[in-house]
């Protein structure tokens, strides 16, 4: 299969008249997550999820602690079972896509480095490499990380950024088809996570299908072509970050006014939604101004006006019902 | 298999490499050997038709084997899992059994040569003299007789923090060592205590290496309490590492 020395240069896997998501000949989804249920005890963690990614795709698992990301993401690795439902990674069970060394994981670790204590670097890479049948070269590896300066460095005098990077290398080495990442920059600061993001574009512009969990929106949004937002255990939004921000960028405009006209309104520049309750209007506006400037213009006698708005956070609120924010949350 | 080699030569050399473990592993026996070699129990049969210069080196072989295995395993093993490494060698493609084996396999390498080292240590400075074969056979039986302890040290590390490893794995040292009759002859102790020495796998093993010096031959019943420390500490290892598994943390 696929095991190119020359990353950069790499033909792109979508070729025009291609169908144009699925590359693979089998047409099999990289993952399938049919109506999955997890629960620990009495909780539920998954409560009938459902999602779907394409290969080549990336995307985000959006959505504060305790949705159920890493639960996710966990059932696709086969460390967990099912309750329900069926999980099916690259056409088959999660455990034999990891047995095949078709799959890359960079887990969780809470406190812990996630890499074996007191060992140089590049041993542990190369044991990473022996365990796979067809893992990528050596050197691309440690290209594709940025990790040439930590080679020499012992595992356990890494800082968290450092140690997120060759983590990161750990889960590539064998060359993976599917990568999972759950919160992959939770210990990193703003420059590392800029790099580090990064270097996971250019892995993914490479036909490799990356889904990663995280709480940041902003990175949902950057990194992912599509953002999957979960919320206690199940999806409650899935499109492309374009929506996303659209819902970020919208505006309420709540204003009163004499007999309010639904069409006319709806007809405004900006408005994706109208509701009129007696004299009350409340306007969905991706575009406020333009709106505002639109209402004086048609002559629409408004008072006590009101523009309330749907900031980042507000969005991630009202998709979420959550009411913390997403970026209030650390990693535990 | 060639990964489950690699893993397993990994595990090797990251404990060869660790000169903490060197020192206490190899440390130990060899300096209580020096110590308890020429005190009044010096030349006298302790065990048998065996003499005390005897009876301390294989009980240090045996006693070099416990330290061995609870330090390979133990503390290392405890920080290692809390880090988060031995989950993330789960997403790799050896098997999930191959984590526990792997590291049995990697303690019973290193315990080779601290046997060894210890018998050298008897020849050299204890005046222990044996033909050939006997030499291979102690240290074959000594060798596979230590498979209880392997496992005990992984048993250790599955089931405590690796804040409390340090000093439960201090403590089993001792103990066992102790209670065991490493330091001691048994047939010299109180009978309460000779009655706790039996049930120990410690004793055993010692006590096996012994009836192959003076003649006793192979011992059955030591066979079968260290055939059954092994099994019941293995399948320890394999429930813990069950319920963890239900929980997704394994």
């Amino acid at each position: 299969m696929r095991n190119m020395a020359v990353p950069m240069a790499s033909a792109p896997r979508i070729v025009p008249g291609d169908d144009p998501v699925i590359g693979d000949a089998d047409g099999d989804p990289a993952l399938r997550f049919d109506d999955v249920v997890r629960r620990y005890g009495e909780h539920v963690a998954l409560d009938h999820l459902s999602l779907q990614v394409a290969r080549g795709e990336t995307v985000a698992l959006l959505g504060p602690n305790g949705a159920g990301k890493s639960t996710t993401i966990s059932l696709l690795l086969g460390l967990l079972h099912p309750h329900g439902g069926t999980v099916e990674v690259l056409g088959t069970s999660p455990r034999r896509a990891v047995a095949e060394g078709r799959v890359g994981a960079m887990l969780q670790t809470g406190s812990g480095s996630g890499l074996p204590p007191g060992v140089r670097v590049a041993s542990v890479l190369q044991l990473v490499r022996r365990l796979y049948r067809h893992p990528a070269p050596f050197e691309l590896t440690v290209e594709r990380a940025g990790i040439g300066a930590l080679l020499g460095r012992s595992t356990h005098r890494l800082s968290g950024g450092q140690a997120q990077r060759v983590r990161f290398a750990v889960a590539i080495a064998g060359d993976p088809d599917l990568v999972f990442l759950d919160e992959p920059t939770a210990a990193m600061d703003v420059e590392s996570r800029r790099s580090f993001w990064c270097m996971m574009r250019q892995f993914g512009e490479e036909g490799r299908t990356i889904v990663f969990a995280t709480h940041h929106m902003q990175e949902a949004d950057q990194i992912a072509d599509r953002v999957v937002v979960v919320n206690h255990g199940r999806v409650v939004a899935n499109g492309p970050g374009a929506t996303l921000k659209a819902a970020v960028a919208a505006r309420h405009l709540r204003f009163v006014t004499g007999h309010p006209d639904e069409r006319l309104l709806d007809s405004l520049e900006g408005v994706t939604d109208v509701v009129v309750r007696g004299t009350g209007v409340d306007l969905r506006s991706l575009d406020a101004d333009a709106t505002i400037r639109a209402l004086v213009h048609r002559g629409v006698a408004f008072c006590d006006l009101e523009v309330t708005g749907a900031g980042l956070e507000d969005a991630f609120v009202a998709l979420t019902g959550s009411d913390r924010t997403p970026d209030d949350e650390q990693a535990p | 298999m060639s990964g489950l080699t690699a893993f397993a030569r990994f595990e090797v050399a990251r404990l060869l490499g660790s000169w903490k473990f060197l020192a206490i592993t190899v440390g130990f026996p060899v300096i209580f050997y020096m110590l308890f070699l020429r005190d009044e129990r010096a030349g006298r049969i302790v065990d048998g038709a065996v003499p005390w210069r005897v009876y301390l080196m294989v009980s240090m072989c045996s006693f070099g084997a416990l330290v061995s295995s609870l330090n390979a395993g133990g503390s290392r093993l405890s920080t290692e899992r809390a880090s988060g490494w031995a989950r993330q060698l789960r997403v790799t493609p050896i098997p999930a059994w191959s984590y526990v084996a792997t590291k049995v396999a990697a303690s019973m390498v290193v315990v080779l040569p601290v046997v060894v080292l210890v018998e050298l240590v008897g020849m050299a400075f204890g005046g222990v003299h044996l033909g050939l074969l006997s030499w291979f056979e102690l240290t074959g039986l000594l060798w596979v007789t230590a498979v209880p302890f392997a496992i005990l040290g992984i048993f250790v590390g599955f089931m405590v923090t690796a804040e409390t490893a340090y000093p439960v794995v201090t403590a089993l040292m001792f103990l066992l060592g102790y209670f065991g009759g490493l330091f001691n002859p048994v047939n010299h102790m109180p009978h309460a205590l000779q009655t706790t020495a039996r049930i120990l796998p410690s004793f055993h093993q010692t006590s096996i290496g012994l009836a192959l010096l003076d003649g006793r031959g192979f011992g059955i019943q030591d066979t079968l309490v260290l055939v059954a420390y092994a099994v019941v500490l293995g399948l320890a290892i394999v429930w813990k590492h069950r319920v963890e598994e239900s929980r997704g943390l394994a």
